[in-house]
């Protein structure tokens, strides 16, 4: 929730509180959540059925690879956020100076997805290789596809802090809740490929 | 019987038969009335058929041999038959379905193309994601004797036509999202807009059961089948639902419809036929 400054009834002591962005992104965040839990409890039932093969599949990941793509999202989400920020304080350019940025974060993120798997693949690691690698190549496949349609969100963001006239800081919120949920799943997906033992 | 001085519309009569008689001659919605009661009996029976009666829902195994598949095709042989009979014979309704879809985008503010595209794409896509499906495997049913070489190359044909085949589907669903995200006329809340980008992703997520034979990514997969399968009736239902509320609320204008889209639940005063 979010504080801002009262303008009318609702107020409450000086302050109304509201949902950042349209509440139908938040229907949306939610049920993403509900569809990648189930993926993930599929991985944790399948993961529980042959431990030692998915250790031992885990162990030829490159941690480097999932710390850096982690923190690059990470880093992402907070110049998002600092851009909703600005915006709310009608520092347009700077707000968009943050949103190339957030676009550039991805970009990165999209980059070293694409040589952590060829680097993967050179080694002989496939989708069919064996279970682990099958849900390590869906997981993170279906997470980039998310990243792909963030740049859409992006490019909306971008489309109306440009656009004084049609300009809406509700809409621009919206991209950030898409974007930060893009952020959210790789957290869990990068502890659950990459971390757990 | 009493007449309406303001629009000179016989009222409605009491009785069921009288009720069904004025909407037919007075009812400017009959039209979409006939075709969203169109899509829910072609969405029931296409249930029935496909769970109840042929049992290809859920698809049985992806890596059965030779003979397995063959005694599948015995066990279920009537069903197959029957139930793949009833599905040519109703199979034009998907007619009704994707017009008052594409009736929904001309409703909304935007291009007549968002409209045209849909109703092409998914006349496209009844025929591998339904017809061939059904025609495969009643041609493996009509011969049981036929070689079981045959007869699973039917099977593999007919299941991946049924789950494999879900890219057509893909454009035609974020030729809806764009159309819903754009619209200024609020036929549809965001949400829904939203929601086609789940539905889209499962065309993807189904991507994997042209590799594996076994496990949860195999046809009948626990996330190739049964997820995208929960994702695609929750996104059914929601559309079914938001259509019938779109009737409710159509003034035959061109501006934004009247009324809340956002609920599911009928808003006051939008009852059917509180119009008239």
């Amino acid at each position: 929730m979010t504080d801002a400054a009262a303008t009318g009834s609702g107020a409450t002591g000086g302050r109304v509180r509201y949902v950042p962005g349209q509440p139908d992104m938040w229907a949306f965040v939610l049920f993403e959540a509900l569809i990648f839990s189930s993926y993930f409890i599929v991985y944790m039932i399948r993961r529980g059925s042959d431990p030692d093969l998915f250790l031992a599949s885990q162990e030829r990941l490159s941690p480097a690879f999932g710390v850096s793509n982690t923190l690059v999202l990470l880093l992402s989400s907070w110049l998002m956020a600092r851009c909703v920020q600005a915006s709310r304080e009608k520092k347009y350019d700077v707000a968009l100076g943050q949103v190339i940025l957030v676009a550039i974060c991805g970009l990165l993120f999209a980059g070293l997805k694409l040589f952590e798997w060829s680097r993967e693949m050179g080694e002989g690691l496939r989708f069919s290789t064996n279970e682990f690698f099958s849900f390590y190549y869906f997981l993170t496949a279906i997470h980039l596809l998310h990243v792909l349609i963030g740049f859409v969100a992006l490019g909306v963001a971008v489309y109306q802090l440009r656009s004084p006239l049609s300009r809406s800081q509700e809409i621009v919120e919206t991209c950030a809740t898409y974007w930060h949920m893009v952020d959210f799943l790789w957290v869990i997906i990068f502890a659950l490929l990459y971390v757990m033992r | 019987m009493s007449v309406s001085l303001e629009q000179g519309i016989p009222f409605r009569p009491s009785g069921p038969f009288g009720r069904i008689a004025w909407h037919w001659r007075h009812d400017r919605k009959a039209e979409l009335w006939m075709s969203w009661y169109a899509m829910v009996f072609f969405y029931n029976l296409f249930g029935v058929v496909f769970v109840g009666l042929t049992h290809v829902m859920p698809p049985p195994q992806p890596y059965w041999d030779d003979a397995e598949v063959a005694q599948w095709f015995r066990h279920y042989h009537s069903g197959l038959l029957v139930g793949f009979g009833i599905i040519f014979l109703i199979s034009g309704l998907v007619a009704a379905c994707n017009a008052l879809i594409a009736y929904s985008m001309r409703r909304m503010s935007v291009s007549r193309a968002f409209a045209y595209s849909y109703i092409a794409i998914y006349s496209l896509s009844a025929t591998p994601g339904m017809l061939l499906t059904a025609i495969v495997l009643s041609v493996g049913a009509m011969r049981p004797e036929r070689d079981p070489r045959l007869i699973h190359w039917l099977y593999d044909m007919a299941f991946m036509c049924f789950v494999g085949t879900m890219g057509v589907f893909l454009i035609g669903t974020l030729v809806w999202l764009i159309a819903i995200l754009i619209d200024r006329n609020k036929v549809f809340p965001k949400w829904f807009g939203y929601l086609n980008i789940c539905n889209m992703i499962t065309e993807f997520v189904v991507a994997p059961a042209w590799i594996f034979k076994a496990g949860v990514f195999s046809w009948n997969g626990t996330i190739a089948f049964w997820i995208d399968t929960a994702v695609f009736v929750v996104y059914t239902i929601a559309f079914i639902v938001l259509l019938r509320k779109m009737i409710e609320r159509e003034d035959f204008g061109d501006g934004p419809l009247p009324g809340n889209g956002a609920s599911l639940f009928l808003a006051p005063g939008l009852q059917e036929g509180s119009d008239q």
